[in-house]
């Protein structure tokens, strides 16, 4: 038994659950409260389409939202009012970016891509829940995948055709 | 023990590469979320083909393995499709051979490289979309069939004899009163049968027990139907002849020719006939062959008693009858054929369907009494009313027999309750299979029309579950049927007038269907809506 080998077997550990074909997120546990990187994971377009657009929808709680810039695609943030007002390091947040947007693009159905943004979860997340950031894939002629379903209590992503991707929210340590 | 701790140290890494391992598998195994998707289909999904297809194919997102295909045939059997190759994300599969014409569903379950298993069906007709069997009259408990056959029988006979004999006591048998007791009993039966037909046909409604029927819901839903007016309008008739029977001749006269109109009104009312269209030519039809029958058939009573009971009136009394009946006569044999070619169609429908059957036996014992009039008219009543003693006794013979011959005629008559005219089986045929379901953010009012085996046409009306208007984005309706082995037939509706619509959908088997309405109500936000949708064969 190598150092090798160990490396290898940990690769192996690690590096599978990359090849999905749904919207999910990279890293599918965080801790609350804290700053969090989502890498949406994109890996198939709309039924053998491209996609031209990525929209994403970011769920309550989820604030101080910024997207990673992205060569070819232009990111659009869609601001609004939040549900109730959230504590960032001390500050009150009540508004803020409660959508991104890339368009422009074109991701064809047999490449993979990613798409990054870093958010703050706030403390008022529970943890021990599960939290969905509904994802639009859009192709051309209207055709669009919506990884929006967010399962019903007692049910799991599985259940679903299109689940939403799910980030699972622990306690900090 | 002292030999433990090198062995652990020794074989320490073997155990993190085991740990490592495990942890590796159980990732790769929880989040199996991506699925495949059909991206094509041939024959395509809901399409028609000239002929029988050698071979299907299946078109992925992503490569699959098939775990269960099948095909489901026109007549409900169910045959597996193990034949198959698979080709990068295409699944070709060999077609069983000599498939008939009719419509196909190619049901498929297939597991992703994700471990996913996903399901779906393609639709497809060979020559034509699958017909429909021939359809059979719902049937209700016979208990129930017996006691709304005899309540019938009841009211005919007391509505025409009472209504008709009370006309005939105040126009033709004046100034003799015979007849007035049978005329009252009559119409007391009429009365009682009359009111007794809602509770029956609530009953028959609901599809409830004899037993039910002291619940005021059967009574409620029986008024509810078209036979509520009915009913009314022949109370209102029996009181008039009632009344009719205590009064003078002039007024008597008045009430029993309003009380023929209320009797005329309330059988063109409600029934398969006076419902038919063309309404214009059907409802009159009725009345007049109501009328018509109570003149006949009311007559004979009194008449018989004024013959038997020799009252010095009867001569002149039969005079009137003879002059007067061809006008009641003529309007009832007229009315009656247009009636039959409106509810047969087709002359073959006159023995081969079962309301046809009844009209038949019908016709010969009409044929009959005509037989009987005719001989009466003719033969006896010039004698008989001379006062020949032989002449009177067959006259009188005549009438009891005629008597009897329109009670059985009646009886047929009260059998039609239970046989759908041609006609109304065919609408029945098209009625639509409706459904509604209700969740707590949306519901559905569904219609497939017709709700039977074959092609139809799907209208979906969308509310909020607060029975506010629901703005939809998209609709897509799926389909399965699990007790026959069908993955899901997804449609997506498309918006007009106002309501979520989905033409050519071939529906491929009877029985349950399980629906499921996908409503996506923002770009975000989808809801579900999941019920049941009965298919008749």
């Amino acid at each position: 038994m190598t150092r090798s080998t160990l490396l290898a077997a940990a690769l192996l550990a690690l590096g599978t659950g990359t090849a999905f074909a749904h919207v999910t997120l990279e890293v599918q546990q965080a801790p609350v409260p804290s700053t969090y990187k989502a890498v949406f994971r994109a890996g198939h377009g709309c039924e053998g389409k491209p996609t031209i657009k990525v929209r994403v929808q970011i769920p309550e709680g989820v604030i101080s939202v910024k997207p990673q810039p992205k060569p070819g695609w232009t990111i659009e943030k869609v601001r609004g009012k939040y549900a109730s007002t959230y504590d960032y390091y001390g500050t009150p947040t009540s508004e803020g970016v409660k959508e991104i947007i890339w368009s422009g693009g074109n991701l064809p159905d047999d490449e993979y891509d990613e798409f990054v943004l870093r958010a703050y979860l706030t403390k008022d997340l529970k943890p021990g829940t599960t939290l969905y950031f509904p994802v639009v894939q859009e192709c051309p002629d209207g055709a669009a995948e919506r990884w929006i379903e967010i399962p019903a209590e007692g049910k799991s992503a599985d259940d679903y055709e299109y689940p939403a991707p799910g980030l699972k929210l622990v306690p900090k340590n | 023990m002292t030999d433990l701790l090198p062995m652990l140290r020794r074989l320490f890494p073997a155990l993190v590469l085991l740990l490592l391992v495990a942890a590796g598998l159980t990732a790769a195994s929880t989040p199996v979320r991506a699925h495949a998707s059909l991206t094509g289909a041939v024959p395509a999904d809901g399409s028609m083909v000239p002929s029988p297809p050698t071979a299907f194919a299946l078109t992925f997102s992503e490569p699959t393995s098939p775990l269960l295909l099948r095909l489901i045939t026109p007549d409900g059997k169910s045959l597996p499709l193990d034949r198959f190759t698979l080709r990068d994300r295409t699944l070709d599969i060999v077609a069983p051979d000599a498939l008939g014409s009719g419509t196909y569903v190619l049901s498929w379950r297939v597991v992703s490289e994700d471990g996913h298993p996903v399901g779906g069906s393609v639709v497809f007709s060979i020559g034509a979309a699958s017909g429909a069997a021939p359809l059979v009259a719902d049937a209700a408990e016979p208990g129930l069939q017996a006691a709304i056959w005899t309540n019938r029988l009841l009211l005919y006979g007391g509505l025409f004899v009472g209504i008709g004999g009370a006309f005939f006591l105040a126009w033709l048998g004046a100034p003799t009163r015979d007849g007035a007791t049978v005329i009252s009993v009559a119409l007391a039966i009429g009365t009682g049968a009359a009111l007794l037909s809602i509770g029956l046909q609530g009953l028959d409604a609901l599809g409830a027990p004899l037993g039910a029927l002291g619940q005021p819901i059967v009574w409620q839903t029986g008024f509810a139907t078209s036979l509520g007016k009915s009913v009314l309008a022949s109370l209102l008739a029996i009181a008039l002849a009632g009344a009719s029977l205590a009064l003078p001749a002039l007024p008597a006269r008045v009430l029993t020719v309003l009380a023929l109109i209320g009797l005329g009104s309330a059988l063109a009312a409600s029934g398969h006939a006076g419902t038919a269209p063309p309404q214009w030519l059907t409802r009159p039809s009725v009345f007049l062959h109501a009328v018509g029958i109570a003149l006949w058939g009311g007559a004979l009573a009194p008449l018989g008693l004024q013959i038997a009971r020799r009252s010095p009136n009867a001569a002149a009394t039969l005079r009137r009858f003879s002059r007067f009946i061809p006008f009641a006569v003529l309007p009832l044999v007229a009315s009656g054929l247009l009636l039959a070619m409106i509810q047969l169609e087709n002359l073959r429908a006159l023995w081969s369907s079962a309301y046809g059957q009844v009209l038949s036996a019908k016709l010969v014992l009409v044929a009959l009494l005509f037989a009987l009039a005719a001989y009466n008219r003719l033969r006896l009543t010039e004698p008989a009313r001379q006062g020949e003693a032989r002449a009177t006794r067959r006259l009188l013979g005549s009438i009891r027999l005629e008597i009897v011959l329109v009670l059985v005629i009646f009886g047929l008559a009260a059998l039609w309750r239970f046989t759908p005219p041609p006609r109304a089986l065919a609408l029945a045929a098209a009625q639509p299979a409706p459904i509604h379901i209700h969740a707590l953010k949306a519901m559905a009012d569904i219609t497939v029309t017709p709700g039977r085996v074959g092609a139809v046409n799907v209208d979906m009306m969308l509310m909020t579950g607060e029975f506010g208007p629901l703005d939809a984005k998209e609709v897509t309706l799926v389909l399965a049927n699990p007790a026959r082995g069908i993955e899901p037939i997804r449609r997506k509706a498309e918006r007009r007038d106002g309501l979520w619509r989905i033409d050519g959908l071939v529906m491929p088997a009877p029985g349950e269907w399980t629906v499921r309405l996908d409503i996506l109500i923002t770009d975000f936000e989808m809801t579900r809506l999941e019920g049941a949708l009965p298919i008749r064969p």
